[in-house]
């Protein structure tokens, strides 16, 4: 490999000298149609695993009532509004799909490079909970109801799951567009089924549990909680990591047909799909066995649920479900994450070798090994302190996942900056929506970070370095990064001396394309 | 002049190919055509084209050693990188050029293994329409 090479934006003719005769680069282009990076967007969130580990910690949030599905609804609303900035970001700048170059380019490089360690702290964090619902639901799938009960057991599947899905991605196998299709079809027609089966018993059977109620319009309604804001942007912390993941869709960019233009599209449908999906499951499951039984089962609802709703062996579906889910969702978790520190070893921000691509695999091994390392240590640490630190992760997660998001809706606002007064479009589209976003998002991370600064509103009830489990992991990890990050700018000056940059004015005027942007020495 | 299509990916199972093909080629008065195929794997979000600049410059690195080592062996070549999958990129140069045959190495891998890795010479010997000699890595 070549010294740092920093990739600089509208600039093509600096490439690298290549080996005669390359094939056209755009020869996998248009593989990917608008409907793959839908299916990637929504699969990648997986709306199954989602949902059943993160419902139950909706409703057991104090004062959260029956107002869960309005929480569904209330997060989507910032997620829709940094899927613009996404979008726009994306037409800039096809080449990297993730908020690290973006952040970078707009908002300098500390910020970036925060962004980068923000998304790898979140995804070395979730695949506790992953590896955690993987583990029981395979016992689950067995009638092994004892095992998926006992932490060591699990534990071992766990890790055995890890280990296995970084090897796949390792080794770079991956399933077709067409089984992904499969999957997810049978994924939501799975949901579909068990929505429609619980709202049979509530309303016309009858022989729901004991706590079912009938859907309430003000369950949909963000404001008359009991809990009033500080319970619902609770909520909405959970609510942000439920749909997180749908940027994958947009992170494949060059390779759909229309790069600039297609995935951001799609990522903004297949938002729109998740909440239909996320309010439709949350209402009927409440309505089925109303909210204390789901607090009481928050680990996994859909496995506590399966056996009431579906009956044998239909149930089976829905844990084969929620395993596929949380196997795509470990994959687009360790991918991309690798992705991201392959992106940041290629600017020159992290050491050289996460930049390594194996010879035959075609894979980024040491980023990729190094995630799954991290990974499976974290994991097993997180499993065996107790199932309600495994809660707190999620919403400690979530301080991590608005950090990256808000300031990726941040970015777009910078980066555009002398285009938002040109067109009320503009306005609105690259101006006040990615910038709604972002305040949004930084709200909820404050609020939620002087709520959960006081341990006796986390699940474990104690409290570490002072403050609440969520806060110590969600924002803890942030600051170890700061720490990190003082040290790189020892060991990568010229990284951490890039300047910012502004958006080509073409870029929204039409006339220029957002080129993939191209490594210059 | 025909045209004998080699994948090489900088392993010692290219260099085997390689080597045999040249061989081959001298005595036949054939031209070897040196085929990297590189298409970074995966959906699933992130990082796609840095990943798949990444794979270039490897791409580049391994061909520039491949024209080296056939120079050294004196026989004419040329080099093509082609953004596909291993053999399908043999396979499509193998067809533009209607070369004589495909030359490819052999990691000597169990065939469950490859099946699952996705061997290329499996699938070369199932699928091309025109002779492919498969060459074992020597050890």
């Amino acid at each position: 490999m070549e010294s740092a090479a920093v990739p600089t934006p509208h600039d093509s003719s600096s490439a690298g000298a290549r080996a005669p005769e390359v094939g056209g680069k755009g020869l996998k282009a248009g593989a990917l149609g608008y409907l793959s990076n839908l299916v990637i967007g929504v699969a990648s969130t997986a709306p199954a695993y989602s949902i059943a580990v993160t419902l139950g910690f909706v409703t057991a949030i104090a004062g959260m009532g029956f107002h869960a599905p309005a929480v569904m609804i209330v997060s989507f609303i910032p997620m829709l509004l940094i899927a613009a900035a996404y979008n726009y970001m994306n037409k800039a700048d096809p080449d990297c799909g993730t908020s690290f170059t973006w952040v970078t380019r707009a908002l300098g490089p500390r910020l970036g490079w925060l962004t980068g360690w923000a998304i790898v702290a979140a995804d070395v964090v979730v695949m506790a909970t992953l590896a955690y619902i993987a583990g029981v639901y395979t016992f689950l799938l067995f009638g092994m109801h004892a095992a998926a009960a006992n932490i060591l057991d699990v534990s071992i599947i766990a890790a055995i799951w890890i280990v296995l899905m970084t090897w796949i991605c390792y080794v770079g196998i991956e399933l077709s567009a067409r089984i992904q299709y499969g999957l997810l079809g049978i994924e939501i027609l799975t949901l579909g089924l068990f929505a429609i089966v619980a709202l049979w018993k509530v309303y016309v059977s009858g022989s729901a549990l004991s706590g079912s109620s009938h859907i309430a319009l003000s369950w949909f309604s963000p404001f008359d909680l009991p809990g009033g804001t500080t319970a619902l942007v609770s909520g909405v912390l959970l609510g942000v990591f439920i749909y997180w993941g749908w940027d994958s869709g947009v992170c494949v960019n060059e390779e759909s047909e229309d790069s600039a233009n297609g995935p951001g599209k799609a990522a903004v449908m297949s938002t729109i799909l998740l909440v239909l999906i996320y309010v439709v499951v949350a209402a009927s499951s409440q309505a089925y066995a109303g909210p204390e039984f789901l607090t009481n089962n928050a680990e996994d609802v859909l496995g506590a649920l399966g056996g009431s709703v579906l009956g044998s062996p239909l149930d089976k579906l829905l844990i084969i479900t929620v395993l596929t889910s949380a196997s795509a969702s470990t994959q687009t978790t360790i991918l991309p994450t690798a992705r991201t520190t392959l992106s940041m070893a290629r600017f020159g921000s992290i050491p050289k070798a996460f930049g390594r691509i194996h010879p035959r695999y075609l894979t980024p091994d040491v980023s990729t090994l190094a995630m799954g390392a991290i990974s499976l240590v974290w994991t097993l640490i997180i499993i065996n302190l107790s199932t309600s630190v495994l809660s707190d992760a999620i919403t400690g997660l979530g301080f991590q996942i608005a950090f990256y998001y808000g300031l990726t809706g941040f970015a777009c606002v910078v980066y555009y900056r002398r285009e938002i007064f040109k067109s009320v479009r503009n306005f609105i589209m690259v101006g006040v929506a990615p910038l709604l976003g972002g305040l949004a998002l930084a709200f909820v991370f404050v609020k939620a970070l002087i709520t959960y600064s006081d341990p006796a509103e986390t699940e474990t009830g104690s409290s570490f370095l002072g403050v609440g489990v969520p806060v110590a992991i969600g924002v803890g990890l942030l600051l170890v990064g700061v720490v990190v990050m003082v040290f790189a700018n020892v060991a990568y000056p010229k990284f951490f001396a890039r300047k910012t940059e502004v958006v080509n004015p073409g870029i929204l005027e039409g006339t220029v394309k957002g080129e993939a942007s191209v490594m210059a020495d | 002049m025909g045209e004998i299509i080699v994948g090489y990916d900088g392993s010692e199972v290219g260099r085997a190919a390689l080597r045999e093909a040249s061989a081959l080629a001298k005595e036949l008065g054939d031209r070897v055509v040196i085929v990297f195929g590189y298409a970074p794997g995966g959906y699933g979000g992130g990082e796609i084209p840095t990943h798949r600049e990444a794979v270039e410059e490897l791409g580049e690195k391994i061909t520039a050693e491949a024209t080296e080592l056939a120079e050294s062996l004196g026989v004419e070549h040329t080099v093509e990188l082609l953004p596909l999958r291993p053999d399908h990129a043999l396979l499509k140069a193998a067809e533009e050029r209607d070369a004589r045959m495909i030359v490819v190495g052999s990691y000597g891998e169990p065939p469950l293994r490859g099946v699952i890795l996705g061997s290329t010479p499996h699938k070369l010997l199932h699928t091309a329409d025109r002779p492919v000699l498969v060459v074992p890595a020597s050890n």
